[in-house]
């Protein structure tokens, strides 16, 4: 019953949170249209370069033009996902020393709940329309059949896939407690995400996909499951699992990174004034 | 209503040395040590108190505010607030404060002041008719519905901080926790703000703490001030009591018509400057009445001013 309650009373707040963003851009509507304008020219440009690639080479590392369509596009859809929700965490540094913990700490919710939801990223949006044009024009390249299944195991992976991302986030951003500079580590998890996800990871050296495996688990925010859902390589299992497993590696960052952050949180020293 | 128990905050601090061959050493071989911003703090506030906290700069009372107010997490020690630990059940317990940070504001900068409210209505499960009810009160008291529709980037210092409160205020804490919140205001704001924090008080019987450098805003609000430097208390108890015991003297200050200065018996004379004197005379002793009439039997004078040991001096005296 009061877990019931604690989550009703979390959702009020994410909506009044979303009510707020977009009241938000209502008042500043020419961002918008610099944002639609900027974001996916950023994703087209990425993935015309894989195209030229492929054109070159046939394929890269057993990976059709299609199949890297697929993959790109579900990597730049969790990416913009982790965009609306995460994207404070790139900014932690800024925050740890300006003293902006001050005020969730003050309030009955969670801490990073605030951190995240009270500025979700709507902008973020605009990420997601490149995302999903490349996604359905791959998956019309290599006639993937689209059933009810298929769908709700990519939406579950998309989920583990978010998770990660934001995890990642946390983890890296939470160093800032104790390094107390303000690092904006936005672009280097950018530029990592982007050349570990939107490309096959089997493509680099053994002892780096082990760390992207095991110890950096990013190899399963798009490659492990769309290798599976494409049945590309020798993949373990079939969709659904790797789609599972994708959602627990994802649930298992996220606790690691909550937990780290709640440790960071005790050195958190607020600001002079 | 809110218990101090041994409190305590350490920071760490790096030793840096000079140069790039200490900066280098700094990688290999880090020397930090510990520096006490507040050493073992103890009181308690009964409800319904206003408190004022006051110290010079980076004495430790903005670290014990944020300490008991659940920001920063005590070294060792512990705080209750209505007899729950805040740092064991921050989230039950913040529900019975509110904060007020001067220099900064909780208030959403793109948006008309009404979101932010509303908001916070959300955050802390308050319902729309206890919300209206409040707002109502807080109208009554500071005039802050004209402000409402509002953008808040537009607003002045002072109405900005008059919609602080009224956020803090939203959830009708228990007690409200205000960081120099006069800070940068000019005359009638400042007055506005005093009006609020007296009123609340009597009509809610709201606990309020406040720092402050502002000496106005200790004498007209506060029943209690604590001193706090280098990390300890140093006084505790209401001004008048604390002025008695720190400067128990008043300054009589003569203006004559000429540079020859009389002296007098009861008196010091501490200070001349021309044709003004200063005396000091202890308040237990003798009344300035009685100083000024053997002054003038011995010489006439111009003008005259009697010197309240001012809480400034006060201060000076306990801080050092």
């Amino acid at each position: 019953m009061r877990v019931f309650k604690t989550i009703s009373h979390y959702l009020r707040v994410t909506l009044a949170c979303v009510k707020m963003a977009f009241l938000i851009i209502v008042e500043y509507p020419s961002s918008i249209i610099g944002w639609l304008i900027s974001n996916p020219i950023q994703f087209i440009v990425g993935f015309a370069t894989i195209q030229f690639v492929v054109e070159q080479f046939g394929e890269i590392n057993g990976w059709n033009y299609g199949q890297l369509a697929v993959l790109y596009g579900l990597s730049v859809i969790s990416h913009a996902l982790s965009m609306i929700f995460f994207v404070q965490g790139w900014f932690m540094g800024m925050y740890v020393i300006e003293g902006e913990f001050d005020r969730y700490l003050t309030r009955p919710l969670s801490v990073l709940y605030q951190f995240f939801f009270t500025q979700i990223n709507v902008f973020g949006i605009t990420d997601l329309i490149p995302g999903i044009c490349v996604f359905i024009y791959g998956c019309y390249k290599i006639h993937f059949t689209v059933n009810i299944m298929n769908v709700l195991c990519i939406i579950i992976m998309l989920a583990g896939a978010t998770l990660i991302r934001g995890g990642v986030y946390i983890l890296l951003g939470t160093s800032s407690f104790f390094t107390r500079s303000a690092n904006d580590f936005g672009q280097y998890t950018q530029e990592i995400f982007d050349k570990t996800t939107m490309y096959p990871i089997s493509m680099y050296p053994e002892s780096l996909q082990f760390i992207l495996t095991y110890i950096i688990p990013i190899g399963w925010v798009s490659f492990y499951p769309v290798s599976s859902m494409l049945s590309i390589g020798d993949s373990v299992s079939g969709f659904p699992q790797v789609a599972g497993i994708t959602l627990i590696v994802g649930m298992v960052v996220m606790t690691i990174a909550g937990i780290f952050f709640k440790y960071g949180l005790r050195s958190y020293e607020s600001a002079g004034n | 209503m809110i218990e101090v128990k041994n409190l305590c905050k350490e920071y760490h601090v790096v030793k840096k040395e000079e140069g790039i061959k200490g900066a280098l050493k700094g990688l290999v071989k880090r020397e930090s040590h510990k520096i006490a911003a507040v050493s073992n703090i103890n009181f308690n506030i009964k409800e319904g108190e206003i408190v004022g906290f006051i110290g010079p700069n980076g004495a430790g009372k903005s670290t014990t505010i944020k300490m008991m107010s659940g920001i920063l997490t005590p070294t060792s020690g512990e705080v209750f607030i209505d007899g729950k630990d805040i740092t064991k059940h921050r989230k039950e317990v913040v529900r019975n404060i509110g904060v007020v940070f001067g220099q900064r504001t909780q208030l959403n900068w793109d948006l008309r002041l009404g979101e932010t409210f509303e908001l916070l209505r959300h955050i802390y499960q308050v319902d729309k008719e206890q919300y209206l009810k409040t707002l109502d009160t807080m109208d009554e008291i500071l005039g802050v519905k004209e402000l409402l529709d509002k953008p808040v980037r537009q607003m002045s210092l002072g109405q900005r901080v008059k919609g602080d409160l009224v956020a803090a205020m939203i959830h009708s804490p228990k007690v409200l926790f205000l960081d120099e919140p006069t800070i940068g205001l000019d005359v009638s704001s400042k007055y506005a703000l005093r009006k609020f924090i007296k009123e609340i008080n009597e009509r809610r019987g709201t606990t309020i703490i406040l720092t402050t450098h502002d000496l106005g805003d200790i004498q007209e609000l506060c029943d209690r001030i604590i001193i706090i430097n280098n990390g300890s208390i140093m006084e505790d108890g209401n001004l008048s009591g604390i002025v008695d015991r720190i400067a128990p003297y008043k300054t009589l200050i003569i203006q004559y018509f000429d540079e020859k200065i009389p002296e007098v018996e009861g008196a010091e004379l501490i200070e001349t400057d021309g044709n003004v004197a200063k005396y000091r005379f202890m308040k237990s002793e003798t009344t300035a009445a009685k100083l000024i009439e053997e002054l003038s039997a011995k010489k006439p004078i111009q003008d005259i001013a009697v010197e309240e040991t001012g809480i400034e001096e006060i201060i000076r005296i306990a801080y050092s």
